[in-house]
């Protein structure tokens, strides 16, 4: 043993065993052959039925079978890359990488400066961009927040175009409109040029299947239009335990894996090779008040069991882990998001999506979200587990400290220490008196601080002016297609 | 030549921000070698770079370790230099000559070494007893040394008393009225320094500073 090159071992968790997520996936294979799946969409259904699957198109119901599903599953690529929007710097998510993502789409903001929760405005949303573009352990930017100050109808393209304007990292999205997902790539051909919309994306696009066993036609124009211009997409289940999915953990893991499967198969036909990640947003139904909650810990065994299938299948994973259900940043927000962080790194979550959210995913606060950066730091330290040779064992270094000396003196303390630990950047280590002396601050109270400093002293990287105006024209012809003519300053 | 004077000051300082003693040893003797004025080099470059690096630590910007490490090479810069400035007929001013050890019967030194880097850093003289250091040896070392300031430290409950003991042992040496006497440690509160005599008590390195400037400054 001593002779053999052991691999270097990494902290991880699994919650199924092989012969589990066999049964699993099998079971999975059984809903969609025998149950089958809703295709509200009547392209996808022809598409379907072309390719042998059993389609009722009264009941638009598509029985898919398993040859179907293998096909598809060898149509899929192994790795997403996702560029941040000057082209050049990029992300793959690919096995045990994990990057953290703000959660996408809140239809309310926490008012840092008021604590209020409110309806957002286009200028919120920059924000969270911005401090994003900030935070080092918050890889990937969303479109955090839907405006109420534009027209619905623009405000999914709407906020696409904030965020690109204020944060260089890669963006996670969703469309609301049939048009969504032609516009934005509208959106991104004015940013990298038109031939690098699919080769070089900076977008991803959420797409959620309707549980149970269910696929929207809005979802599925969405799903099919990306598949087309090889924009990735995460598939996003999201069985509620006892709710829209069975009470039991394997139950909800099964049909949503079912889901995914579909959906997979229909971006896989409409394009092979379509980026696709297996993402998740799984809650609990709480019983006793009918919330859909996703700061339960069976949450967490839900979203480390996804990310075991899209290993088990060889396709990048998300989920929605840094969650809370709590109504407010508190001792709750903070230690459900730090349970998922954790989970995310030990179970090799590829896009931990989240941070920032509270309120059932309809919140963000940038007070969460900047404690949620310290949450991931710490996570991404603990995953790169312990370093162990001659010298981090330092049996030398104890040599010469020799008993009852001291380390704090030694050269290798000052070379190694740095490099052992995380530093967080809010989360206090000082002496009681230091931070007496400090003002007695509370988390939130830094935190807001850390918020108020980076929007006063950071400046993303500006677009090149030229890439700008395309990207304002581009804007304002999508806008005007819908007669608004007036949009707000960002 | 004034540039290459200001050049080898700026790489003194940088090396001692650096905690590099040996880079350090080097400059100094070629700041001698050079003909500068040593008194000027250690003003300039050696109590220029620990303060810096001090207030750096204050920030949260440099660690513990590094400051140690640059108080260090500080004092061998000093060693070297010093010897020269004596030559010179001159003196370094210090703000103030402090003792500093922990008690008998504790062998606890981080505490302890802490406060005297911070206090090197801030421009004081540091005499460090080491750790155990009995009663007696205070004693002699405010008759050897005559510092401004003695201080103790401690980290058990159970060598505590030592801090009295060693309190009542300058007493009856008739040198208590020589030196300002303050205390620190894990276990010692306010009380217990009014309790046994002590001039003053520090909860933390930083406030241990402070503590002694106020006290120099009273004096």
């Amino acid at each position: 043993m001593l002779n053999e090159v052991a691999p270097l071992a990494r902290p991880r968790i699994e919650v199924l065993d092989r012969d589990e997520i066999q049964e699993i996936h099998e079971s999975s294979l059984n809903i969609l052959s025998r149950v089958g799946v809703k295709v509200d969409h009547e392209e996808a259904l022809k598409l379907l039925n072309s390719i042998g699957v059993d389609v009722d198109f009264n009941k638009r119901v598509a029985r898919i079978p398993e040859h179907v599903v293998r096909e598809a599953l060898s149509r899929t690529p192994n790795f997403v890359r996702l560029y941040h929007r000057d082209g050049k710097q990029y992300i793959d998510l690919h096995e045990w990488n994990t990057y953290f993502v703000v959660g996408s789409a809140a239809y309310y903001y926490m008012d840092f400066r008021t604590n209020e929760v409110r309806r957002p405005v286009s200028r919120d949303l920059a924000e969270v961009a911005k401090v994003t573009d900030y935070l080092p352990n918050t890889h990937m930017v969303s479109t955090a927040l839907v405006p109420a100050d534009v027209p619905e109808i623009i405000a999914d393209r709407w906020r696409m175009y904030v965020v690109i304007k204020n944060c260089s990292k890669p963006i996670d999205t969703g469309a609301f409109t049939l048009e969504g997902v032609p516009d934005a790539a509208k959106l991104m051909a004015a940013v990298v040029g038109e031939e690098n919309v699919g080769r070089k994306p900076f977008m991803i696009f959420a797409a959620c299947s309707s549980p149970p066993l269910k696929w929207s036609a809005l979802t599925l124009q969405n799903l099919m239009d990306c598949a087309r211009y090889g924009i990735p997409v995460h598939i996003i289940p999201m069985p509620q335990t006892g709710g829209t999915a069975p009470a039991t953990i394997a139950g909800a893991i099964t049909q949503a894996n079912a889901e995914f499967l579909a959906g997979l198969v229909i971006a896989q036909f409409t394009r092979p090779g379509a980026p696709i990640v297996y993402s998740g947003s799984p809650t609990v139904f709480d019983q006793r008040f009918a919330t859909s909650c996703t700061g339960y810990i069976e949450v967490g065994l839900i979203s480390a069991a996804t990310s075991q299938l899209a290993k088990f299948y060889r396709i990048p994973s998300g989920c929605y882990t840094m969650v809370s259900d709590s109504k407010t940043v508190d001792a709750q927000s903070s230690l459900e998001t730090a349970f998922g962080a954790l989970i995310s790194v030990l179970a090799g979550i590829n896009m931990a999506i989240g941070s920032g959210m509270l309120l059932e995913e309809n919140c963000i606060s940038l007070i969460k979200l900047a404690i949620d950066d310290d949450a991931a730091g710490s996570a991404l330290r603990f995953a790169r587990g312990i370093h162990v040779d001659a010298e981090t064992i330092a049996e030398k270094v104890m040599e010469e400290v020799g008993p009852g000396g001291l380390f704090l003196k030694h050269k290798h303390t000052r070379s190694w220490w740095r490099r052992e630990h995380f530093i967080p950047k809010l989360l206090d280590k000082r002496t009681t008196d230091m931070w007496k002396r400090g003002g007695s601050k509370d988390l939130n109270t830094v935190a807001r601080e850390y918020v108020e400093k980076i929007l006063r002293e950071h400046s993303p990287e500006p677009l090149p002016p030229d890439v700008e105006k395309i990207l304002n024209e581009s804007m304002q012809m999508i806008a005007r297609k819908y007669g608004v003519e007036k949009l707000p300053e960002v | 030549m004034v540039l290459v004077d200001d050049d080898l000051l700026s790489e003194l300082r940088e090396a001692t921000i650096n905690g590099d003693s040996d880079r350090v040893e080097e400059l100094s003797r070629k700041v001698i070698e050079a003909g500068i004025d040593p008194l000027e080099a250690v003003e300039k470059a050696l109590v220029k770079g620990i303060l810096e690096l001090g207030d750096r630590w204050i920030n949260g910007e440099a660690f513990i370790s590094d400051l140690i490490a640059a108080a260090d090479a500080m004092k061998v810069g000093l060693s070297i230099l010093k010897n020269e400035i004596v030559k010179r007929g001159g003196a370094i001013k210090f703000r103030g000559r402090i003792v500093i050890g922990t008690v008998e019967g504790d062998i606890h030194d981080i505490g302890k070494s802490i406060v005297a880097s911070l206090l090197e850093a801030s421009g004081f003289e540091v005499i460090d007893l080491g750790v155990d250091v009995p009663p007696q040896r205070f004693v002699e070392a405010i008759r050897e040394y005559t510092p401004d300031i003695v201080g103790m430290s401690t980290l058990l409950s159970t060598t505590m008393l030592k801090q009295k003991e060693t309190i009542e042992m300058i007493k009856q040496a008739g040198l208590r009225d020589r030196v300002k006497i303050i205390i620190g440690g894990a276990p010692t509160t306010e009380e217990w320094a009014r309790e046994i005599g002590a001039d003053g008590w520090a909860p933390d390195g930083i406030s241990a500073v402070e503590l002694v400037k106020r006290l120099l400054n009273a004096k």
